[in-house]
């Protein structure tokens, strides 16, 4: 087989793979949704150490459980269970915290950090036509 | 008698770290005095006392001494002889012990490279003073707010209310002992993960006492990195040891169904590791090409700040309530500390940034130089986020009162995505030329690796992987180990061609030509381990709660769980109540577990303690959630291929021994080529 041959061969196999992955990423879908156990990970044991009531063994934490299931069965969305929750605890029964208010800042800190890292490597290099090309 | 000894010893070690400093400091202005012998007693000095206070407080443990406060409410003479040791390390005034007696240790073998050199050394005696003072601050907090050998004077029928500071009072033992935390006691791991993360911390103060005295001395250059590379990377390997044992003992022990819960105690010690890596390779880029000399200052200040902030975090009762931590004494004075160190370095670092932030600038982005600026980006912002979520809720209750909640759904957010990111970086970066790299070569390395994991992908999605989390983390991980091996592959072929070897002899030969970029390699390797035990444990796990009367089955991912019945045993120190659980696939019996809960006598505090039938498709893991005479409930979890997450994080961890001991060959055998991504 020619060096060309090989190449294309090569590119054709490259090229189905790809399709193959970007087809199957593209039908995925991630586990079935377990509604009662996702909204369980997201709401803090009032009783515990920043532990989700799905994880704790606490008799609080299991009465909670019970409620999102009593509700995931009734129909009521993620949305309303969470208010429910949040109307009775307080903002700090949420262990995802909100893009809003007070934890706001939670979310922005971390894309300033990665703007301001971003900025200072494109800053300080070289300029681009100072680049003496390496032979390599 | 016992108290009075520790506590002299801890006296001596003070004045010992006191006379360091005083000597560090001459000796930096007056460089005849910078050698070996001049540092001799101090350094002895500090080893020595912090040795003997540590062996005190054994024999006190030991020896079930419980006119010892510290014995008294830690230990109970049934406790087993491994948690009697292991308890000097357990509470808050023995861990800080363990902590001198560890940066002791460090002094020493610091020393002993210092007067190997018959030449006067300004550098490391500057070291030697900055850690004096380090010294003197955690021998003399254990003289005071942190005393392990305070004497009871006031005991109760188990334990001690009150003590003194002072060990030659009049003392009154306590009858027994309180015993150690139930969760501390029901486990080795407990008895090994404390000082395995302690050499971790603590070996940090190593680059941080050599970087301050670099800046104080002014001199810029990269010496003060090649003299603590060596510790670097060994304080690195232990607490990426350290921390995986961790996450194994959350999983043995706590019955959770978890390894990592991003509680602020996992990330006190993750944040750390965070920057300790990023420190790592970046010191790569200023040994290489000079680059990057204030940036390393930064990092590891900034590293040395959060060992202290760790040790702030997990010791002084903050995270239980941010008001409790002004109610030990410790809390408050560790925080000064944090405060005093940083704006000390930081000030140094500002009054010569004139010497350090001359150095080279790059090149090109698309370089080796510039993957590690990437690594460095992705890793520090890593570290910010798991610092926000760490302690924003901490002052937003300190500040205003109300409480909010940062949990896993944010920390996992955040950090799926730097993940892959940093994988991605892992795979391209080992085989990027320097200083500045054509597309064409670069994708000529990984040409092969990433048509291997696309094809390994495409084999998962044709056998019906679905999860697009897993199948990224199986491209990503795949992607990384085909790059190591495929670059060895290379490598080796060519030095056999070359020497007529054996390929695996090539092989070898080439890791031993430069220990310090294979040893990274391994390191990466067990990284990706590490990532695909985690992405097809996490996304692949089953989870029920199931209930049994005795006699009764029910199936979990295949397995079938049958209940027979419930047990009780008395051991010495705990009552243990079970549930004795068959299970078995396809009607045949696999194995008998028995998930149960211990009761700890004197605390009567109860722990349940999760049985785990390991094997290498993975872990079935059965943790008891209540047991009476009607039946049982339990919960069980699958967890596909979990033991990954182990073996890879230790290979990460145990990779810095290649760097370390590999022996290069003979010169003359030394191949003049050198092939594939490792070009000077």
């Amino acid at each position: 087989m020619s060096a060309d041959l090989r190449k294309r061969v090569g590119w054709v196999v490259t090229a189905t793979l790809a399709v193959i992955v970007v087809v199957g990423l593209a039908m995925g879908d991630a586990r079935p949704e377990d509604r009662v156990a996702s909204i369980g990970a997201s709401i803090r044991c009032p009783v515990c150490q920043g532990e989700a009531i799905i994880d704790s063994p606490s008799p609080t934490a299991k009465a909670m459980m019970e409620i999102v299931g009593e509700k995931v069965a009734a129909g009521e969305t993620d949305q309303q269970i969470e208010s429910y929750f949040q109307a009775r605890f307080g903002e700090g029964i949420l262990l995802d915290p909100p893009f809003a208010g007070k934890t706001l800042l939670v979310w922005i800190l971390p894309v300033l950090a990665i703007a301001g890292g971003v900025w200072l490597i494109l800053t300080r290099r070289r300029k681009p036509e100072a680049i003496p090309m390496e032979q390599v | 008698m016992t108290a009075t000894i520790g506590f002299l010893a801890v006296l001596f070690a003070a004045v010992s770290s006191a006379g360091m400093v005083v000597r560090g400091f001459r000796a930096m202005r007056d460089p005849s005095r910078a050698v070996g012998r001049y540092f001799q007693w101090p350094v002895y000095g500090v080893l020595a006392g912090a040795f003997v206070a540590m062996s005190a407080l054994e024999i006190g443990l030991l020896r079930d001494d419980f006119s010892i406060e510290y014995v008294a409410n830690n230990s109970a003479s049934t406790t087993p002889f491994v948690f009697k040791v292991a308890s000097a390390w357990a509470a808050l005034e023995g861990s800080i012990l363990l902590w001198g007696l560890v940066l002791a240790v460090f002094i020493f073998t610091v020393h002993r490279q210092f007067a190997r050199s018959e030449q006067t050394d300004r550098l490391g005696a500057g070291a030697l003073a900055v850690f004096g003072v380090i010294a003197l601050f955690f021998f003399a907090m254990m003289l005071t707010v942190s005393n392990p050998f305070r004497v009871c004077i006031d005991p109760s029928t188990v334990g001690c209310f009150q003590a003194s500071n002072l060990p030659w009072v009049d003392s009154s033992a306590a009858l027994e002992g309180r015993g150690p935390n139930p969760l501390l006691q029901n486990h080795f791991l407990m008895a090994v993960h404390p000082p395995l993360l302690y050499l971790g911390y603590v070996g940090m103060s190593v680059p941080y006492a050599f970087a301050m005295s670099a800046l104080m001395l002014g001199v810029s250059g990269s010496e003060w990195l090649r003299r603590t590379r060596p510790w670097v990377l060994i304080a690195w390997g232990f607490l990426t040891i350290g921390i995986v044992l961790g996450g194994l003992w959350s999983y043995e022990v706590l019955g959770w169904g978890g390894y990592w819960a991003w509680d602020p105690v996992e990330n006190a010690s993750f944040m750390p590791w965070l920057l300790a890596t990023a420190f790592l390779h970046s010191t790569v880029v200023q040994e290489r090409r000079g680059m990057l000399q204030a940036w390393n200052f930064v990092l590891v200040i900034a590293t040395f700040a959060l060992t202290i902030l760790g040790t702030f975090l997990t010791r002084s009762g903050v995270i239980v309530s941010v008001h409790s931590f002004t109610q030990s004494a410790i809390g408050p004075v560790l925080l000064w500390f944090l405060m005093v160190a940083l704006v000390a370095s930081f000030g140094l670092f500002t009054s010569r940034i004139n010497v350090v932030a001359s150095s080279p600038r790059l090149d090109s982005l698309a370089s080796r130089e510039g993957v590690f600026l990437v690594n460095n980006l992705l890793l520090t912002v890593f570290a910010i986020v798991v610092l926000t979520g760490t302690l924003y809720p901490m002052f937003v209750e300190a500040f205003s009162g109300s409480q909010v909640g940062v949990g896993r759904p944010y920390f996992d957010r955040m950090a799926i995505p730097l993940s892959y990111a940093l994988l991605l970086a892992m795979g391209v970066g080992p085989v990027t030329p320097y200083r500045a790299a054509r597309g064409s070569v670069v994708w000529e390395r990984v040409r092969t690796p990433v048509r291997i994991a696309l094809g390994a992908v495409a084999v998962a999605v044709v056998i019906r992987y679905r999860n697009p989390f897993l199948l990224l983390g199986i491209l990503a991980a795949t992607f990384v180990m085909s790059v190591i091996l495929t670059n060895l592959h290379r490598s080796a072929r060519a030095m056999a061609d070359k020497n007529g070897l054996s390929l695996p002899r090539a092989a070898s030969r080439v890791m031993r030509n430069d220990p310090g970029y294979w040893g990274g390699q391994l390191s990466h390797f067990g990284v990706a381990l590490l990532a695909f035990g985690i992405a097809f444990s996490a996304n692949l796990s089953v989870e029920a709660t199931v209930e049994l009367a005795p006699g009764e089955t029910e199936t979990v991912a295949g397995y079938d769980i049958t209940y027979i019945g419930q047990f009780t045993r008395e051991e010495t120190n705990r009552t243990v109540i079970g549930a004795e659980v068959e299970v078995s696939r396809n009607g045949r019996l696999l194995s008998r577990q028995e998930p149960r809960i211990n009761q700890y006598g004197a605390t009567s505090q109860s722990v349940a303690t999760p049985a785990v039938d390991e094997s290498l498709n993975g872990d079935l893991y059965l943790s008891l959630k209540s047991i009476d005479e009607q039946g049982v409930r339990l919960g069980v979890w699958w967890f596909p291929f979990i033991w990954l997450v182990w073996v890879g994080g230790l290979l990460a961890g145990l990779a810095v021994l290649w760097s370390r001991l590999a022996r290069k060959p003979a010169r003359d055998m030394e191949p003049v080529a050198q092939v594939a991504g490792h070009e000077r």
